[in-house]
């Protein structure tokens, strides 16, 4: 599957939360009918800082060369999934879902995503390709889930080869085994260009200010991985036990930068990652 | 219908209600109506304020015969109604913290970012309801709406996975015999909660009271709360006191299950159930039910 993150900062105008309301509300209502969309996740930074979910003492020694400006730079991201680049390019046009008064009509704000990005954000969304390792399929319960996010850096004298298969290897082995975990999926930021076409060519992203914003962003963290988990207290829980001792070794060969984030998942439409059926469906 | 029974309404229930929507015949085909509602619609409604959970389930275009095979389909059903799937194309289940959210759920609240912050968004309304679903002849803003409220008793917790469930929905009409819910919560759900394959099953019972979800939801002058709309709910009511939900990944999965333990849940639903039938529906999350307590910010 084709799988875009597109990271957002909020419009100065808003406060978090207000910001909250605005994409998991009004914005979120067009995105989901996208055409052809099979997957769509916004992810919203929480209001309680990790140290407060997990401890100081854990976060300090989870931690390591965390950026000091890095929550100044976005506030939430999006996952969008499409079973083709071409889907994704073709997604932002009408859809075909608009009750009218002859039947179905086309619905020309879909294509235009709510036509509140400007109001929305504060520049254009840093949107990339990811490859995803499944490391564990994630399994939605009825109740929120806490999310952890794991940001990393390679360090300079690890090839990119190894950073990966050890990441998604030896450690995801030992980490998807915590009690609790409810799913476990690694991504890797790919140079694939999903901007150009997505987004107007006058928009802020494609600026020298722009490109040079979503660079230093880019320049903090080459993976991330997304922890699904009942509680928090799992993930303590597990990270304080002798069985997942090793992980702060791994971490120590594997990471040059390692810093973690809560976020609130809104799920506006479920992944699916088995073929479309041949009707509307979300 | 017997009356639901104190012990199956806890406190801490949530407000469900099942709304069996017919669509609108003259402008939109069963597929039409699929874009429409969970599309437009669902655009809109996902906003209703304090909305908890959200699911819009929609007839499949497979029959079961094909599905599960007709001497399946012919083993399981005890005096299925012929006509049932003309009453309704699709049915939202929605998921409140209690009656007065549900009967708030429509005042507005800000979720549009403009020019001037955050506002309540002037273009919401859902007006587009008497031409997706079945509309009323003599009253061009209204269709014909049938909002059951359901008192639900989970067997197994709902799990869902990153791709599309099989999903059926069991309705049945009970014997007026004593002890009819009593066993299909313990003795029938034993059985169930056994099931490995099995992704969740939550059993849901009609309120007695078939104008629990209408009042104060729906004007008092509007088709609902009219004799012909009261008419019309009691008539459709009188199908079923109730729905099993079942999620398993496929139908083969659901056969397998039911194949072990047949022989003893139909020797229950002979003598619990007057009638009982399976339908497939497509199930469309559209806000993931969170039967955690709300948290303090704007959350779907």
């Amino acid at each position: 599957m084709l799988k875009v993150l597109g990271f957002v900062k909020r419009n100065s105008k808003l406060s978090h939360d207000e910001y909250r309301a605005g994409h998991v509300g009004y914005h979120n209502s067009f995105g989901r009918r996208l055409n052809h969309i099979r997957g769509y996740l916004l992810n919203v930074a929480s209001n309680t800082p990790v140290v407060n979910s997990l401890g100081k003492d854990l976060v300090h020694r989870l931690t390591r060369n965390e950026p000091e400006d890095f929550d100044n730079q976005w506030d939430g991201w999006g996952q969008l999934m499409f079973d083709t680049f071409e889907d994704y390019l073709a997604a932002r046009s009408p859809a075909r879902d608009f009750p009218g008064e002859l039947g179905l009509q086309m619905d020309p704000m879909v294509g235009k995503l709510g036509d509140d990005l400007d109001e929305l954000y504060a520049g254009t969304p840093f949107q990339f390709q990811v490859e995803e390792f499944i490391s564990r399929p994630v399994v939605r319960p009825e109740r929120k889930l806490f999310k952890l996010v794991q940001f990393g850096q390679r360090p300079v004298e690890l090839p990119i080869e190894l950073f990966r298969a050890y990441w998604t290897g030896r450690y995801a082995s030992l980490a998807s085994t915590m009690p609790g975990l409810r799913g476990l999926i690694i991504n890797f930021r790919t140079p694939l260009d999903v901007m150009s076409k997505f987004f107007a060519p006058d928009a802020e992203g494609f600026t020298l200010a722009g490109i040079e914003r979503r660079q230093d962003f880019y320049s903090l963290w080459d993976g991330m991985a997304e922890y699904w988990f009942d509680s928090e207290e799992n993930y303590v829980r597990a990270r304080s036990s002798k069985p997942f001792e090793p992980l702060y070794a791994l971490e120590q060969k594997l990471f040059s930068r390692l810093f973690y984030r809560e976020v609130d998942e809104t799920v506006a439409v479920l992944p699916k990652r088995d073929p479309a059926p041949d009707f509307y469906h979300r | 219908m017997i009356p639901c029974p104190e012990w199956l309404l806890s406190d801490e229930e949530l407000f469900k209600v099942f709304a069996f929507l017919k669509r609108n015949t003259d402008l939109l085909s069963h597929d039409d109506y699929r874009a429409a509602h969970v599309g437009y619609h669902c655009g809109q409604s996902r906003r209703l304020k304090d909305i908890r959970g959200y699911l819009v389930n929609i007839w499949s275009n497979t029959s079961l015969g094909i599905r599960l095979g007709t001497e399946w389909v012919d083993a399981l059903n005890i005096n299925a109604p012929e006509d049932f799937l003309q009453w309704w194309d699709g049915f939202p289940e929605v998921y409140f913290d209690n009656q007065e959210a549900w009967i708030n759920a429509v005042m507005l609240e800000p979720t549009r970012a403009t020019a001037e912050g955050l506002v309540i968004d002037p273009d919401w309304n859902l007006d587009d309801c008497p031409r997706i679903f079945d509309p009323v002849p003599d009253r061009p803003q209204e269709f014909k709406p049938c909002h059951l409220r359901m008192h639900e008793h989970v067997l197994l917790p709902v799990l869902r996975t990153e791709r599309k469930a099989f999903k059926l929905m069991h309705f049945f009409k009970l014997k007026d015999v004593t002890g009819g819910k009593q066993t299909l919560v313990s003795d029938y759900a034993s059985v169930v909660a056994k099931w490995h394959e099995c992704q969740g099953c939550i059993v849901n019972f009609r309120d007695s009271d078939l104008d629990a979800a209408m009042r104060g939801f729906y004007p008092e002058e509007s088709w609902g709360h009219s004799p012909a709309g009261q008419a019309h709910r009691a008539e459709f009511c009188d199908f079923f006191d109730g729905a099993i939900e079942y999620h398993f990944l496929s139908s083969e999965d659901f056969l397998n299950a039911r194949r072990r333990d047949h022989e003893a849940l139909y020797a229950i639903e002979q003598r619990i159930f007057s009638s009982c039938w399976y339908v497939e529906v497509d199930e469309n999350l559209v806000v993931l039910p969170n039967r955690n307590p709300a948290p303090a910010f704007y959350f779907r």
